[in-house]
């Protein structure tokens, strides 16, 4: 019998009157995975594009997919660096996979959990942004973060925000980065962000952050810059290699899911106030090296391309995405407790990004009265 | 003046209409839909059985009773067919296929403005003309800024003019002519072409404003014309009429013929053998159904397939259509579809490798390929919508969350749903953005 026709034999069982009706979004979901909708145009266009928000969450899973396979195999790699264990390639992607698995499940199931029961309670289907948001998180904690801790801050990002405002396209925060900044505030102990992350690595073999080490002016203690580039470094799953990151952004940018507005505003604004930084004796690095250091990167290509929580027009990305950039920079440099400032930047411009959508609509709205006053708007 | 479109986008369907036209011979049946008439509360003046004249009146605006519908065929009336809370549906004509579709009347061709606008309201051509905002027939008593003629369509599988236009040449010089008249001196009339097309059969027009517009759909949507020529405030109207109805106008000055003839193009992956046809307003298509559809479950559109209207019950094109597109319904669903690189699906995104092939002919269906979520690729919209100062996706949300005075701030007037028609297209969740505009501009006509 064709998948399709016993999807919609089963479907019978789901609709509303029938006693499988309270699991209609979890059946919808786990349906429209396997096979396309079957919905056809009602009303407007006759024709529609083919790309939809499966389609488009994929698109940026495959871009993730390069930092999370060399995540995985650097944290083993970390790890028998520490233990003193020479290994394999196989063995070291191995234990990272190892290491990575219990997380990704015990994200999924949390997040999506909460996600099925606020679509059935509100008679909607689930929303494909969790599975990015789900894909996030494991790569952006320390691969030793305990699992429940993972599950409660996904759950409390989950519900406070996303559900709460309205689920997916609503938030105005970036979810993945609300678990992190959760763990961050509720946790320091596991996420303090001034001592590396090495998984399995007792405290005694523990040391500090290049971040925290450029901070305090031991730059040369800090791991060169073809290690940082490359990413054998300690850190979390996704961050560490910026070669992967970049790969990731090559294939954002060709399909067009993510702003390269974004992506090279971010870059300039943090480039530019950590050169300003440099000259300014406030760090003793020059800027370029700040954008290889930490989460910056990842942070730029993945976090701060979010649409949904950036701010929403052409003009608006580049201020917002200037914005990110520099108050990065600022936190890592002026904050010595904080030396990770992506995340705190992005959360903090995802706040401002509807203030400054609110003023360039203001302005656009004067904008259009002055051109409609002058009976001519300029090409 | 050239004006230089960028954002837009044109969708390459199968199906393109043959350059040869058809003759259509008269169906037993007419159909009058008052749903092709935006906002006309429709007031009968016939009632079943009642013998009509080319140019008899069928109904009447209500707040407008000059403003009238006519009879396009000289026949009877056969039925009126009302629908949910008696509202009219259709006043179906039983077709005295004998008589001649065309009539003679007496018209003054050097008239005033006041008697040209007499003559128009009295034989049923004043719906012709349209106005912005809100895409109605502009009042009876009513004068425009400015009148546009868009003399192209940029719609994918859209009618050429110059087909459309053969041989109708002097009666659209006359037509505008006569339009010129009737807005006075004063009011700009501004005929818009692309460049590229033939644009022979214009060329006796004369007091008038030539534009050219160069770039894909929408360019040829009078919306964009609008915005690119003289952008509308809140207190002004400008008027919009097809070439086609111009040519009509023109004749029924110069020739004292009234006709609702209509020449069509047959479009769409689904149509075997597309071609033009000519006929009259409202003639029954079920003879053209029969003949030209590939296969059986097919959509019939009353227009093209980003704005066009299904044809359901009564099988006739809109009064403002000149073309019909059969666009297969498509039942399949494919496993994993989302995770397939998609070698033959359209996407104006680059997630697809289709896109690589950039002028490839698509068969298109009517799926959704998707189902309906919250905004979230909250810039593409921008990359579809050539109006400047304009914000799309602010003025859907003013829509949406029924703000009156964001609407009117953000420039609702100034568009209609049409204008959206891409928007919906590319949205990939499946936004409904035509009827979102629709909504807000019902809400804030009622206002």
């Amino acid at each position: 019998m064709k998948l399709s026709k016993i999807s919609e034999k089963l479907s019978t069982h789901f609709e509303k009157g029938k006693p499988l009706h309270c699991f209609s979004s979890l059946f919808d979901a786990v349906d429209s995975f396997f096979l396309t909708p079957k919905t056809v145009t009602t009303s407007g266009s006759h024709v529609r594009d083919a790309v939809d928000m499966k389609r488009i969450m994929i698109t940026v899973m495959v871009a993730l997919m390069p930092a999370l396979l060399f995540g995985m195999w650097n944290v083993g790699y970390q790890h028998f660096l520490v233990t003193g264990e020479g290994t394999g390639f196989w063995h070291c992607f191995g234990y990272g996979f190892l290491k990575w698995l219990p997380l990704a499940i015990v994200t999924y199931i949390s997040g999506l959990t909460i996600e099925i029961i606020f679509a059935q309670r509100r008679g909607h289907q689930v929303a494909e942004g969790f599975f990015v948001t789900g894909f996030i998180i494991p790569m952006i904690m320390p691969p030793d973060v305990p699992l429940w801790i993972v599950a409660l801050a996904t759950a409390f990002s989950v519900l406070f925000a996303k559900e709460v405002f309205g689920g997916t396209g609503y938030n105005f925060l970036n979810p993945a980065l609300v678990a992190r900044a959760f763990v961050f505030f509720a946790y320091p102990s596991v996420i303090s962000g001034d001592s590396v992350w090495v998984s399995g690595a007792l405290d005694a073999v523990s040391g500090a952050t290049p971040l925290s080490l450029a901070l305090n002016g031991s730059v040369e203690q800090m791991p060169s810059v073809s290690e940082m580039f490359v990413g054998t470094i300690p850190g979390s799953l996704g961050e560490t290699s910026k070669i992967a990151i970049l790969l990731g952004a090559i294939v954002l940018l060709f399909t067009q899911v993510a702003s390269w507005k974004i992506m090279l505003s971010v870059l300039a604004g943090g480039w530019i106030t950590a050169a300003a930084f440099h000259l300014g004796g406030l760090s003793p690095l020059p800027g370029w090296q700040h954008l290889l250091m930490g989460g910056f990167l990842f942070g730029a290509v993945f976090m701060a391309t979010d649409p949904v929580t950036a701010a929403h027009t052409t003009a608006r990305k580049h201020t917002y995405a200037i914005l990110v950039g520099i108050r990065a920079i600022v936190i890592r440099g002026a904050h010595k407790g904080y030396p990770e400032g992506m995340m705190l930047a992005i959360l903090l411009m995802n706040i401002f990004a509807p203030l400054i959508d609110y003023c360039v609509v203001r302005l656009t709205i004067r904008r259009r009265k002055v051109l409609i006053s002058r009976k001519k708007i300029r090409l | 003046m050239d004006y230089r479109i960028r954002e837009g986008l044109d969708l390459h369907l199968a199906g393109v209409a043959e350059r040869e036209i058809s003759p259509l011979p008269l169906s037993d049946f007419c159909f009058v839909k008052p749903s092709d008439f935006r906002w006309l509360t429709p007031k009968l003046t016939v009632m079943p059985g009642d013998s009509v004249q080319v140019g008899t009146p069928l109904m009447v605006d209500k707040n407008d009773e000059r403003v009238a519908i006519v009879s396009p065929v000289c026949g009877k009336v056969h039925e009126i067919v009302r629908g949910d809370r008696r509202a009219i549906e259709c006043v179906s004509l039983a077709v005295d296929v004998s008589a001649s579709s065309e009539a003679i009347v007496p018209v003054e061709s050097s008239a005033a403005p006041a008697d040209i606008r007499a003559t128009l309201l009295q034989y049923g051509l004043w719906p012709c003309l349209r106005q912005r905002p809100f895409s109605l027939i502009p009042p009876s008593t009513a004068l425009p800024k400015a009148l546009f003629v868009s003399c192209f369509d940029s719609a994918p599988l859209a009618p050429d003019f110059a087909l459309l236009m053969r041989e109708r040449e002097a009666d659209f010089a006359e037509g505008i002519r006569i339009l010129k008249c009737l807005v006075g001196r004063d009011v700009p009339v501004h005929l818009c072409f692309r460049p590229d097309a033939d644009n022979a059969w214009a060329e006796l027009a004369q007091n008038v404003e030539i534009h050219n517009f160069i770039g894909p759909h929408p360019a040829g949507n009078v919306g964009t014309q609008v915005h690119r020529i003289a952008p509308l405030d809140k207190s002004e109207t400008i008027w919009y009429i097809h070439p086609f109805d111009v040519a009509r106008i023109g004749r029924l000055f110069s020739s004292h013929c009234l006709s609702f003839d209509k020449i069509f193009a047959a479009t769409g992956p689904a149509c075997t053998r597309p071609r033009y046809f000519s006929s009259v307003y409202g003639t029954d298509l079920s003879s053209i159904f029969s003949q030209s559809l590939k296969e059986e479950n097919v959509r019939k559109i009353s227009g093209n397939v980003l704005t066009g209207s299904e044809i359901d019950k009564f099988p006739s094109l809109r009064f403002y259509d000149f073309q019909l597109t059969f666009l297969p319904e498509e039942t399949e669903r494919e496993f994993l579809g989302w995770l397939l690189p998609g070698f033959n699906k359209w996407s104006f995104s680059h997630t697809f490798t289709a896109w690589m092939k950039k002028r490839k002919i698509f068969g298109f269906n009517t799926l959704q390929h998707g189902d309906r979520r919250n905004f979230v690729m909250t810039d593409i919209y921008e990359k579809v919508f050539p109006f400047d100062a304009i914000l799309p996706l602010e003025l859907l949300k003013a829509c949406m969350t029924h703000d009156l005075e964001n609407m009117e701030e953000l420039g609702l007037y100034e568009v209609d749903d049409e204008d959206f028609a891409l928007c919906e297209v590319v949205c990939p969740s499946k936004m409904p953005c035509q009827q979102i505009i629709r909504d807000g501009l019902f809400e804030l006509r009622n206002a």
